[in-house]
């Protein structure tokens, strides 16, 4: 991720999302706004910024979404589980990395993580914590783009 | 109706990644004793008020023991605890000795069989998961100074390692490695072949 | 048109197969209504306000539609819909679920090339490429998406029937000192770890190592 080199099992992180996406995606009934998404993909973000963009998103997802996301069905809840606790494994070894100041957000990506907060803040704290959970392959994708 | 005692000797299993809860049974005479298990990872002590969630294929399960593999996928602290149930009645919660992170599992070496085929070095490797990758090392008899190594990530039946010279001897060992955890297990037994052919493949 | 009456049964299972990133939409039917129907469909980029309906799908009686050119930005996601209409009657928009195409499509078998020597065989994969919507537009590698991609090689020695695998990065590979006169059967498949995609095993190619001189 830049100037970190920080261990994530992305593998597990993928399968433990695939086996819940459908599932979560279909309660997003808002197919016309993305959290992460809009106004801008992330793909359109500096690859320098990699490293202090991932350590926000990984506090947003820590911090406001995870605990929004409690379903009716314990298996959902056993996988959400399972991703919130690598999340915080990851987010450990991302803030040694940020404390250690290799970690710098430009400009641009200080506006679109203002702009993700916003978007979050646009929808009742149930949605929004679904659709976000709901584009955790577009975090995925984007970290993994080389 | 006497108080269920909660299940005594809780403990954990944890070899190769594969994480067993188990605990001692709770004899109530004349009664068929049942047992549910829940987990809790540090995400939920420290940001979803310390909720705990249950593993559904140990709930209401008369076995003494639960495979808890597929809920610890992470690399934190785990609480567990586990309570009897007799009909209506259940007991306080038992819950394990302090945390249980996965960092700890045991590794043990892998199970290898190394083959010659002609002038060929294989090895055959215990599939033992995704999380699994395999180190091998392996060299000329008489060259232990030059000993060459491959990584294997997909284990499928035989792995071709290197082309040896003709009627020499070649020895293996392999470790396993979990990069989710990022640690080795100790090296399996030495294993030597001989590479088929007397004379040397230079003269022919 | 008048106001159409939707109480046609909807058509089902509305879903994406994609190979190599080219993305056509499918569906079944609406159950019991026979011959005659007729289908339009639309699509949306998720996060986007809008639905574009597709012109070459509209009014058609088949049950896919490519949207391989409009999902093309493999850097977003996508919905589809599709309605039925069947005699002045119309069934509602039935959406697939959301489709990323870097994820969700299913990848091609590598093509094998082999050549022997006497002793040995030497192996060329060429990777799919990515789905391209014209011959003269430029072509991306699937090794180009998929950074990681790496290739599983088995080698069937036909006399002793036995089988040999290799896990490499790069796309060649030369098997030396083999059994000169000997047909050799060499099959491969493609492997990304994450997203863990998987190709099938090519078909095998078969080739003889020459005999001794």
């Amino acid at each position: 991720l830049g100037s970190c080199r920080v261990p994530i099992s992305m593998a597990e992180i993928r399968a433990g999302f695939n086996t819940i996406k459908a599932n979560i995606q279909a309660r997003d009934p808002i197919k016309t706004l993305s959290i992460l998404s809009y106004p801008h993909s992330l793909h359109k973000l500096k690859s320098s910024d990699r490293c202090c963009i991932t350590h926000h998103l990984f506090n947003f997802y820590v911090d406001k979404v995870f605990k929004h996301c409690k379903t009716e069905d314990s298996y959902v809840n056993r996988k959400i589980s399972s991703i919130a606790n690598s999340f915080l494994s990851v987010r450990r070894s991302l803030q040694q990395c940020h404390e250690q100041n290799k970690c710098l957000c430009g400009q641009e990506s200080t506006e679109k993580l203002r702009q993700i907060l916003v978007n979050y803040q646009g929808l009742n704290v149930t949605s929004a914590a679904i659709k976000s959970l709901g584009e955790l392959d577009i975090l995925l994708d984007w970290m993994e783009k080389s | 109706d006497a108080l269920l005692s909660p299940p005594q000797n809780i403990s954990i299993l944890s070899t190769n990644m594969k994480h067993f809860l188990t605990w001692s049974p709770v004899i109530v005479q004349g009664e068929t004793v049942k047992y549910s298990v829940e987990f809790q990872g540090e995400y939920e002590r420290e940001y979803a008020n310390e909720t705990w969630i249950p593993i559904s294929e140990c709930s209401l399960t008369t076995a003494t023991e639960c495979n808890i593999t597929e809920d610890i996928s992470a690399t934190v602290a785990y609480s567990l605890r586990v309570r009897a149930e007799v009909g209506a009645r259940s007991s306080e919660w038992g819950t394990l000795q302090g945390f249980f992170n996965r960092i700890t599992t045991s590794l043990t070496p892998p199970l290898m069989k190394v083959i010659a085929d002609g002038y060929h070095l294989l090895v055959e490797l215990e599939d033992l998961g995704p999380a699994f990758q395999f180190c091998v090392l392996y060299w000329k008899k008489g060259q232990e100074r030059r000993v060459q190594q491959k990584v294997v990530k997909e284990v499928s039946s035989v792995v071709h390692l290197d082309t040896m010279e003709a009627g020499a001897d070649y020895c293996v060992k392999a470790q396993t490695y979990i990069e989710a955890i990022n640690r080795s297990s100790s090296f399996s037994q030495t294993q030597c072949v001989r590479a088929q052919g007397g004379t040397s493949m230079w003269l022919v | 048109s008048g106001e159409l009456y939707c109480s046609l049964p909807n058509p089902r299972n509305v879903h994406f197969e994609s190979v190599n990133m080219k993305n056509v939409l499918h569906w079944l039917p609406p159950e019991g209504t026979g011959d005659g129907v007729l289908y339009r469909v639309k699509y949306s980029v998720y996060g986007v306000g809008k639905w574009i309906r597709k012109p070459e799908c509209r009014n058609i009686n088949r049950t896919w539609c490519d949207l391989s050119t409009e999902t093309s930005d493999y850097e977003e996601q996508y919905y589809a819909s599709v309605k039925a209409f069947l005699n002045g009657k119309c069934s509602d928009w039935i959406e697939t679920a959301r489709f990323n195409p870097l994820t969700d499509t299913k990848i091609d078998p590598p093509v094998v090339r082999v050549s022997s020597t006497e002793r040995s065989i030497s192996i060329i994969l060429t990777t799919p490429e990515k789905w391209k919507r014209s011959p003269e537009e430029e072509s991306i590698s699937l090794l180009q998406v998929y950074p990681g991609l790496q290739y599983n090689v088995s080698v069937l020695n036909k006399k002793t029937k036995k089988r040999w695998f290799f896990s490499i990065s790069n796309n060649t590979l030369v098997v030396p000192w083999l059994e000169p006169g000997t047909a050799y059967c060499v099959s491969a498949q493609i492997h990304v770890t994450t997203p863990l995609l998987r190709s099938q095993f090519s078909k095998e190619y078969c080739i003889s190592t020459l005999k001794d001189k």
